[in-house]
């Protein structure tokens, strides 16, 4: 299979490349088109660090035919990238969050199907097996019904390495949009796809408020579902700069008979490194990326319907969407109840998606 | 703290915890419950039963008012007019209004009252205030605590919402008033409950409450309070991130003594026993004792504490019941009950 890695702007592009690199019955190509000149962790250097092949243009990408294609854009630019890919015929693996808008993300879907290519939305988490045990155990009834769900997804500040994240058109969003969407994700799973009805968030700008961001740095988000489920979300980008390690996510399910706690990135040794002047901390945990890669290939070769798809990705970024509109309302907002696109038909265009504002509140601001 | 005469009402789990910290402390403790468990409790500690509550209060310098939280304003009151400190369990009262009314009453009479937040007293939460106030953490962005225990089934009242106010307001307000005494006045809140959240609970029910705190100068705080299933050992948890790093806690991560097979035994006890060394309740009864005897410093939890935490939880349930963001608005009574009190 002959597949493409768009964009390195992401910082999960170079995971994907490294694992697509190794695997034998691939034939890797990446770009990065709209790289930064010079900038060494994007573009032709990063590529040959990698020992990738590399495209200096789109045309040249698509000019031989493509099997599948990883788009690892800034989230805002998602779209074209994969409309561009699914017209060329090419199966879509699309970072999260799968666009920043209900527009963006309808139209790549919809265009995924007009073509007849697979869409899949990279949340990698819900590959652990961990969380494959904690969803059979729900699933066979051994934890009772689920009454309450809460979770952590905290990592460091994205936009220290990669400004973009840090950039509301760019990014859609800070900590909210970055990170609600990995556990909406494990959240879509538990409970089948069920959409969130209502969502209530709140937000600051207190954490590397130095940066200068036009972003949320910290949130809180409370997702309800209509079967009576709340998921309680800490979203924020609050794992400490010189912490040894990214961040983690972590999932509580209360059930009626019992509590399960899954780690997704467990601590697998810890200690002291007497060189750094810190905790030693050796993360554990499987290798989630190249769970979910093994998915997205295995839905290529067979034409199978790769999970989580496009759908998901969409149900997922509706309850980031909602999280927004709280935030602006200082109360809960409902979800886009937008059905889903028309499987043949298309979606709004790039103009009409527009510009959404997602403000934050002001540093130090008091709500009313 | 012999000239302590101290009148213990109620005759239940925490009953017990006060009067073996009471009895510590050489106070002389008499115990009235109108449930007619006061005669056994009492022998046990070498205390004596009052017959009726005015034998109780009568004579009494403090009155410790352990009973169903929707008696707490009636006997608060009782003990108000009869001249005596008084120390009452979490909640204050189950309403802003009840809680207020107490207060201000309280002060007036010119007696001391201290709610029991004991929270307040336990190592690692006194620690993070410590650590918070003294600035460690820089400026506090977001905080979560959690809250797990097996669900209260052992006294009926717990379950139902009219006399305990529910998981928000019986349970939840721990935190609550920890997120308030470390980040400061709560603006705006936000809950939800879910499970078996009203009476009568039967063995092995299951109850969650979630609930997000703005707090006035910006932090946002995630508080979760589970009622859980039979043999849940009692956890609580904390994080909280700041400019200046992160804190956490696990009740369990750590114990200074852990004994496993047979001969560890027992099942998981609502009530936490906190860890070796002083336990948190008797660190609270000595502070409020040395109080009520004029000997001790302010505190570190008042009358308005209390109020305020109520004030919270009451927002919380509201926004339960309604599903809306509640905005709490400060009156001016606080002010009131702090300037009597100082």
């Amino acid at each position: 299979m002959r597949i493409a890695v768009l964009s390195f702007a992401h910082v999960h592009a170079a995971a994907y490349i490294r694992l697509l690199r190794d695997h034998a019955d691939v034939e890797l190509v990446t770009a990065d088109p709209d790289a930064p000149p010079g900038d060494p962790d994007r573009g032709p250097t990063l590529a040959e660090r990698l020992g990738a092949p590399y495209a200096a243009t789109l045309d040249e990408v698509f000019a031989t035919p493509l099997d599948a294609a990883v788009i690892t854009s800034e989230n805002s630019r998602h779209r074209e990238l994969v409309e561009r890919a699914a017209t060329a015929g090419a199966h879509v693996l699309c970072e999260k969050p799968l666009a920043t808008t209900e527009a963006d993300a309808q139209a790549i879907v919809a265009v995924c199907a007009r073509a007849g290519v697979s869409l899949m939305t990279a949340y990698p988490v819900r590959f652990a097996p961990a969380f494959a045990a904690l969803r059979a155990a729900l699933e066979d009834g051994r934890l009772g019904r689920l009454v309450a769900v809460h979770g952590t997804n905290n990592g460091w500040n994205p936009a220290r390495s990669r400004p973009w994240f840090g950039d509301r058109e760019l990014a859609g969003g800070g900590a909210v949009m970055d990170h609600t969407v990995h556990l909406a994700d494990l959240m879509d799973v538990l409970l089948g796809g069920e959409p969130a009805e209502e969502v209530y968030a709140q937000a600051n700008t207190v954490l590397d408020a130095d940066l200068g961001l036009d972003v949320e740095t910290a949130g809180l988000v409370t997702v309800r579902y209509p079967s009576g489920v709340t998921a309680a979300v800490d979203c924020s980008w609050s794992q400490p700069a010189h912490h040894p390690t990214w961040g983690g996510l972590t999932l509580t399910c209360v059930g009626e008979r019992g509590i399960v706690e899954f780690d997704a990135f467990p601590r697998l040794l810890g200690g002291f490194d007497e060189t750094a002047g810190r905790d030693r901390w050796e993360p554990g945990g499987d290798d989630l990326d190249a769970a979910m890669l093994d998915e997205f290939l295995d839905a290529c070769r067979t034409g199978r319907r790769p999970r989580p798809d496009g759908e998901a990705g969409l149900r997922t970024l509706r309850i980031v969407l909602a999280a927004y509109e709280s935030l602006r309302r200082g109360q809960p907002a409902p979800l886009s109840a937008d059905p889903l696109p028309d499987r043949t038909g298309g979606g709004a265009s790039a103009e009409e998606s527009g510009r959404r504002a997602f403000p934050v509140p002001p540093r130090g601001a008091v709500p009313d | 703290m012999a000239e302590l005469d101290v009148a213990l009402i109620g005759a239940g789990g925490i009953a017990r915890i006060h009067l073996s910290a009471w009895t510590a402390l050489g106070a002389r403790v008499r115990v009235y419950a109108p449930d007619g468990r006061a005669p056994g409790l009492a022998r046990e500690f070498g205390a004596t039963a009052a017959g009726s509550p005015e034998e109780a209060l009568r004579g009494a310098t403090v009155v410790d008012v352990c009973t169903p939280t929707d008696t707490h304003r009636e006997i608060c009151l009782a003990a108000v007019a009869a001249g005596a400190h008084v120390l009452c369990e979490k909640p204050l009262a189950l309403t802003t209004a009840d809680a207020a009314h107490v207060a201000q009453a309280a002060a007036a009479a010119g007696v001391r009252l201290y709610p029991g937040h004991v929270v307040r007293f336990f190592p690692a939460y006194a620690r993070l205030r410590d650590l918070v106030a003294g600035g460690a953490l820089g400026r506090v962005a977001v905080a979560r605590f959690t809250r797990t225990g097996c669900y209260p089934t052992w006294s009926p009242w717990f379950a139902d919402p009219a006399r305990s106010g529910g998981i928000l307001v019986d349970q939840m307000i721990h935190d609550f008033d920890i997120a308030r005494w470390l980040f400061g006045e709560v603006v705006r809140v936000h809950a939800h409950t879910a499970g078996h959240v009203t009476a009568p609970a039967p063995m092995g029910a299951v109850a969650a409450g979630t609930a997000v705190l703005t707090h006035a100068g910006g932090s946002v705080t995630q508080v979760v309070g589970v009622w859980a299933p039979e043999d849940t050992p009692f956890r609580t948890t904390f994080h909280i991130a700041g400019t200046g790093g992160t804190v956490s806690h696990d009740s369990l991560a750590a114990p200074g003594l852990r004994i496993v097979g047979g001969a560890g035994g027992g099942r998981a006890d609502g009530i936490p026993a906190g860890d070796f060394g002083q336990s948190p309740y008797a660190t609270q009864i000595r502070e409020f004792a040395a109080a009520f005897s004029g000997r001790g410093p302010e505190p570190r939890v008042g009358a308005a504490d209390g109020v305020e935490a109520v004030r919270i939880a009451e927002a919380a349930a509201e926004s339960a019941r309604t599903g809306r963001a509640v905005t709490i608005h400060r009156s001016g009574e606080n002010e009131a009950i702090e300037e009597n009190a100082a």
